[in-house]
């Protein structure tokens, strides 16, 4: 079991709301995504490749046949899925101290939420309410969200670059190449298995390469 | 934003961009195999899952980041909390038991478990669907497994025989995203792996050339250019999972 891929973590949470507050929740949602300044907060951190939020009204667990007995549920509830860089810890703080208001909007229907500050209960809350994953999958291991998307900063230049660039006379060529440097200051770096952000981590990259 | 991509918050909820998010909950059969239940199974299998470059998710295109779990139950919310709106019964239960006791959260219990499949990836969900079905595989102990092998014991899941009827299955157990929130790029797998690909191998190219004369620097750049072919996204580049440099 593993809520760990390279570098990025799995996190998954199911926590109940009362029915009749789960849509005012998703209408939050929504008016979210058309303010966009309310995900600002979100895509400052930058630890994060893709989050999402999904509500099961009370009756709408998949039924798929008469077989299966149909839930009968008290409540509505909400699945949080997030993959994002860093350990738990970070992750989970850096929602208290960046973003403990828009972390509020988002959760603050639901069932004994304690709010993001302070920093305890709401550590008790994510951890009381988190499913370990069983299998997770990650198509860049080595890289962090950041590296994502600096990388494609880094191929549009090259490429325009290149084009530019490269046939110049030698001189025009290194003050090209040296303002690309000059630009590219911030995209660049190399990408390992590493840094290793918590134990888990480190389990995983040892039962790894015991295995291969 | 544009009248479209407003109509899209609610039209499209899975998408942002040419990223997609699918949801999938899938009930798993109530019964017992030899001693053990259908779930145990499920889950057992899907611990066994290879990772990195060798899991099942590495073949099928376009997969960004993606997990599968076993929802056994929901739980109770034992622990303290703030209510959002007022709640009266911190008055009432100053006068009574039973308002205190009443005020508790109530219980609730999943009749069946369900298998998870939480994925994030570049186009059509039609297209990704139909490539779980024909590219999932990997080697389990000497056996190929197929996709087959996690979900056969879902319920209804005998009726699935073809690539259509998996994705028929699959958008019967789809939850919408109420938030799908992209913080990397939408950009194709093999676009973003050549990216990668390139950031790595032109930092390593402008750190070992420093210093260079000009005509010695452009001679080699051209050389690494040759050999990374940037526009090139079927030429060199970093392969889906790969996990070392």
């Amino acid at each position: 079991m593993s809520n760990i891929a390279g570098k990025a973590y799995a996190m998954n949470v199911i926590t109940p709301i009362p029915w009749y507050k789960a849509w005012l929740n998703w209408v939050i949602f929504k008016a979210a995504l058309l303010v966009p300044n309310v995900l600002n907060g979100l895509l400052t951190l930058s630890l994060i490749h893709y989050a999402r939020w999904v509500i099961i009204p009370k009756g709408k667990f998949p039924h798929l046949d008469a077989s299966q007995p149909k839930e009968e549920l008290k409540y509505s509830y909400m699945l949080f899925f997030s993959n994002f860089n860093g350990s738990w810890d970070q992750y989970v703080d850096s929602f208290t101290f960046a973003i403990p208001s828009g972390l509020d909007l988002f959760w603050k229907m639901n069932v004994r939420y304690p709010k993001s500050v302070p920093l305890t209960p709401f550590h008790n809350y994510i951890q009381h309410n988190q499913i370990d994953t069983s299998h997770y999958y990650n198509a860049y291991p080595m890289a962090a969200s950041n590296d994502v998307k600096s990388a494609k900063n880094v191929k549009k230049a090259l490429i325009d670059f290149n084009s530019a660039s490269a046939n110049k006379d030698p001189d025009e060529f290194l003050k090209d190449y040296h303002n690309l440097l000059n630009q590219l200051q911030h995209d660049f770096g190399e990408m390992r298995p590493t840094p290793i952000v918590s134990l888990a981590a480190q389990a995983v990259k040892e039962r790894y390469s015991a295995e291969h | 934003m544009g009248f479209m991509d407003t109509l899209n918050i609610f039209l499209k909820p899975n998408s942002s961009g040419n990223a997609t998010a699918l949801t999938v909950l899938c009930p798993i059969i109530n019964r017992v195999v030899d001693g053990r239940s259908s779930a145990d199974i499920v889950r057992e299998r899907c611990l066994r899952l290879p990772i990195h470059e060798k899991s099942p998710l590495a073949k099928v295109p376009n997969t960004y980041l993606a997990r599968i779990f076993i929802l056994d139950n929901v739980f109770y919310e034992s622990l303290p909390g703030s209510d959002s709106i007022f709640n009266f019964s911190e008055i009432t239960s100053i006068f009574s038991d039973k308002s205190r006791i009443g005020a508790l959260p109530q219980k609730d219990q999943l009749k069946s478990k369900y298998l998870v499949f939480s994925s994030n990836f570049h186009g059509d969900l039609d297209a990704y669907l139909r490539g779980m079905w024909d590219k999932w595989s990997y080697d389990d102990n000497g056996q190929q497994r197929d996709v087959r092998y996690i979900w056969e014991n879902c319920v209804a899941f005998g009726g699935v025989t073809d690539s259509s009827s998996f994705i028929s299955y699959m958008k019967r157990c789809q939850l919408n995203s109420a938030l799908f929130f992209n913080g990397s790029t939408d950009d194709s797998l093999q676009e973003q792996l050549k990216a990668l690909y390139l950031k790595q191998e032109f930092s390593k190219f402008a750190a070992a050339h420093q210093g260079e004369s000009a005509a010695d620097l452009q001679q080699a750049f051209k050389v690494f250019i040759e050999q990374v072919q940037p526009s090139n996204l079927s030429g060199p580049s970093w392969e889906p999972g790969q996990s070392k440099p």
